[in-house]
């Protein structure tokens, strides 16, 4: 029986690398998926908790938040194409439309 | 039914009026002028119909109706409402019917002034009411706001030529500046009122006539902080009657319409302060000191101004002084009167009779002057209005060219002079005889008011000079060169009010036989009585018997026809040069009566050298402390927004770091608060 703590410290790894993700790299694209990545670190929480405790709500909401998350990439990625198509980079350093 | 439940209209039917005239004057005929004209007779013959009540004591000493307006968080209460005594209802009846036939010459006047006779038919409409609202109100502050009202009025129609004035632009910015000074020498006597208002206030917790003439109320308040609101009041008079030192504004105020002159010499405006005087009489009375000031005041402007009318070439400037001079002559005989009354408040005895005289004396006078002032005044601007100018030395010899003019213009000239059986002739008697009754006693104010009667005797002889020289200068004598351009008399429209002026201006005075006398008395029955307007008096016979049997006032006729003698010396048969007396202009005193005794450059002095530099230490503090401090706190906030704006990059990167590093702290936070807190 592998003890919960390796899976919080996975969790904690995977959030962290997602994180770097999200303020370093440029690409939005890549940013999305380091946004999942730290979706996912929660995800494997919940999952390591339900089973910890005895408790299949967890589960239902790990299912929920890949829902969701499902549909949010769809959005984000709409977002980006549309990005695309009128500026012409997913670079996130090149927007920056939106400051004073 | 009584017609006093109706007065609440009187005021409002100008009212009215001006706003009928303000709207739509320019389609009806004369711009709005016979509206005027109606609203002011409508006026009239209901202030004859409730004068009559008044007056026949249907209603006791006076009517009084209010109603709350505004409450004070301590209780005091504020009215609104009417105070209807003698006094009121006289002036109400001489205001509305001298508005009357000034309207109605206004529409002879005015009539080539095109567009602008709608606003100066709006203008004097508003004039009336706030004249009618002045003399009606029921407390000091409802007075007060009228009392404002028609000091905008006066503004208003002083300044009504000050722009593209027929004369062109430099006469526009005379009327300009003309309407400016009058505007705010008033408005420093107003401050005085004000102040007054607010000491009596403090005295008494109401500003109701009927509150504060209650002796009971009055004996309860303090005798210096009386003295104080007094004076304060006859600060607030010294303004708007133009009393010595703040008068300068009235001559300059004839830079108005002659109609617009008229109205506030005769029946608005500086009546007002005469009317206040009279009407404030039972708190003034409580201090001798008080009254023996406002008879000084009165005095030294009776003589001051005469003097200044005596070589003034300018027709109108002399009638403006004589209204000083006289205005004078009233406020002398309420002083004098008045300080009578005050030494038997303090003594405790009954006045009635012949000590309540120089009340009614400066009453009466004030109303035979509103006839005969608006008579010369309106006799004065058809001569203007025929000959274009108003040089007397342009004039001359238009007796001839203007028949009704010089004949009603003469009976006004008869009747100011005080030459016997002219209305003059009787209140100006009564002034005379009420400042002797006090100069007979005894001590230092008997002193005061000897000096004072040779004050006013010498007066009364300047008026009859400068008078009958204005006269003899317009209408006698050779041709003036702006006489040949007469285009002969004023039309009837003008004529006639000329014609029922001048019947008043004879006959008025023969109201003191027939019930003025009783009608408009200062009586106090003693301690624990109310002061009283109306009834006592003399009897018809008594009146003529005082006269005529005191030597006085055969003193006085004599005084009045050794005016006219001279005037007809000079003027008239001219064997007596007047260039003898002044070096032919050159003298110093002719220049000092021309300059008017360097009162405008005084002013202008005390202006200059000290408002000014308060005024610009003022600007400078507003723009140094209060500007600084409001600029500050808006410049500390766009420079600090300045600084902050640089967190918003733009980058969605940057704003992810923020999300984050907050969460970090926040979990740090947590975590300390809970390991220190022993969680």
């Amino acid at each position: 029986m592998i003890p919960l703590e390796m899976f919080l410290g996975l969790s904690a790894v995977l959030f962290a690398v997602g994180a770097y993700g999200v303020l370093t790299k440029k690409n939005g694209l890549v940013v999305l998926m380091c946004i999942e990545l730290m979706l996912n670190a929660a995800n494997i929480n919940f999952i390591a908790f339900s089973a910890f405790f005895n408790d299949v709500a967890g589960q239902i909401f790990v299912i929920m938040a890949i829902a969701v998350a499902a549909a949010e990439v769809a959005v984000g990625i709409a977002i980006l194409l549309n990005l695309y198509k009128t500026s012409g980079t997913t670079d996130l350093e090149e927007i920056n439309i939106l400051r004073w | 039914m009584y017609f006093v439940e109706f007065a609440w209209l009187i005021p409002l039917i100008p009212l009215a009026a001006f706003l009928f005239i303000g709207f739509f004057g320019d389609r009806t005929p004369e711009g709005g002028g016979y509206v005027a004209v109606g609203a002011a007779a409508l006026a009239f013959i209901m202030s004859a119909l409730v004068g009559y009540e008044i007056l026949s004591g249907t209603h006791g000493a006076y009517y009084e109706n209010s109603i709350p307006w505004l409450t004070i968080s301590n209780g005091v209460v504020l009215n609104f409402g009417l105070y209807l005594d003698n006094l009121a209802v006289l002036m109400m009846i001489f205001a509305s019917f001298i508005s009357m036939l000034i309207f109605v010459y206004s529409i002879g006047y005015m009539h080539d002034q095109g567009e602008r006779k709608k606003r100066y038919y709006t203008k004097v409409s508003l004039f009336l009411t706030a004249m009618l609202g002045l003399v009606m109100a029921s407390n000091f502050l409802q007075m007060f706001i009228f009392w404002e009202i028609v000091g905008l009025c006066s503004y208003l129609l002083i300044g009504f030529w000050g722009f593209k004035h027929p004369k062109g632009d430099k006469a526009s910015v005379a009327a300009a500046s003309a309407a400016k000074k009058a505007f705010l020498v008033t408005r420093m006597g107003d401050v005085a009122l004000l102040a007054g208002l607010f000491v009596l206030l403090n005295a008494f917790s109401s500003l109701d006539y009927v509150t504060l003439f209650d002796p009971a109320n009055i004996a309860l308040v303090d005798q210096s902080t009386l003295a104080l609101g007094s004076l304060l009041i006859f600060g607030g008079v010294i303004g708007k009657s133009a009393q010595f030192p703040l008068h300068d504004w009235l001559p300059d105020a004839m830079e108005g319409p002659t109609t617009v002159s008229a109205l506030i010499h005769a029946a608005t405006m500086v009546k007002a302060g005469v009317y206040l005087t009279a009407r404030s009489f039972p708190i003034f009375v409580q201090s001798t000191d008080v009254m023996l000031f406002i008879a000084i005041i009165g005095g030294v402007t009776a003589f001051y101004a005469a003097t200044m009318a005596l070589n003034n070439m300018n027709i109108k400037r002399v009638l403006a002084y004589s209204t000083l001079s006289q205005l004078g002559f009233m406020i002398l005989a309420l002083g004098a009167g008045g300080y009578l009354i005050a030494m038997g408040v303090a003594d405790g005895t009954p006045i009635t009779g012949s000590k309540a005289f120089g009340y009614t004396a400066g009453v009466f006078h004030m109303m035979n002057h509103a006839f005969f002032k608006a008579l010369l005044f309106l006799g004065a601007g058809a001569v203007i209005h025929a000959v274009g100018t108003e040089d007397m030395r342009k004039m001359g010899g238009l007796r001839k060219r203007m028949g009704i003019t010089s004949i009603t213009m003469l009976i006004g000239t008869l009747s100011i002079a005080g030459i016997p059986i002219f209305a003059g002739f009787w209140s100006k008697d009564f002034v005379l005889e009420a400042v002797m009754v006090v100069a007979e006693g005894s001590g230092a104010a008997a002193m005061i008011f000897m000096l004072l009667y040779i004050l006013a005797m010498a007066t009364a002889f300047m008026t009859a000079f400068y008078m009958f020289r204005l006269w003899y200068m317009t209408f006698g004598g050779e041709e003036g060169e702006a006489s040949k351009h007469c285009h002969g008399e004023a039309e009837k429209v003008m004529a006639y009010p000329l014609i029922v002026l001048s019947a008043f201006a004879a006959l008025s005075g023969f109201l003191i036989l027939f019930g003025f006398n009783q009608a408009l008395t200062f009586n106090w029955d003693g301690p624990g009585t109310d002061f009283v307007i109306g009834g006592g008096g003399y009897a018809m016979l008594d009146v003529l018997e005082k006269i005529f049997t005191s030597p006085f006032a055969y003193l006085a006729i004599v005084v009045a026809a050794a005016g006219f003698y001279a005037a007809y010396r000079m003027y008239n048969v001219k064997d007596v040069d007047p260039g003898r007396f002044n070096k032919d202009g050159e003298s110093a005193l002719y220049k000092l009566l021309q300059r008017r005794y360097y009162f405008p450059q005084f002013y202008d002095a005390i202006a200059l050298k000290l408002t000014y530099p308060v005024a610009l230490a003022v600007e400078e503090v507003d723009r140094k402390a209060v500007d600084g401090t409001v600029d500050g706190i808006a410049n500390s906030l766009t420079g600090g927004s300045q600084m902050l704006r640089r967190i918003q990059t733009g980058y969605v990167q940057t704003y992810a770091a923020y999300v984050l590093g907050g969460l970090i702290l926040m979990f740090v936070a947590i975590y300390l608060v809970g390991y220190l807190g022993g969680l």
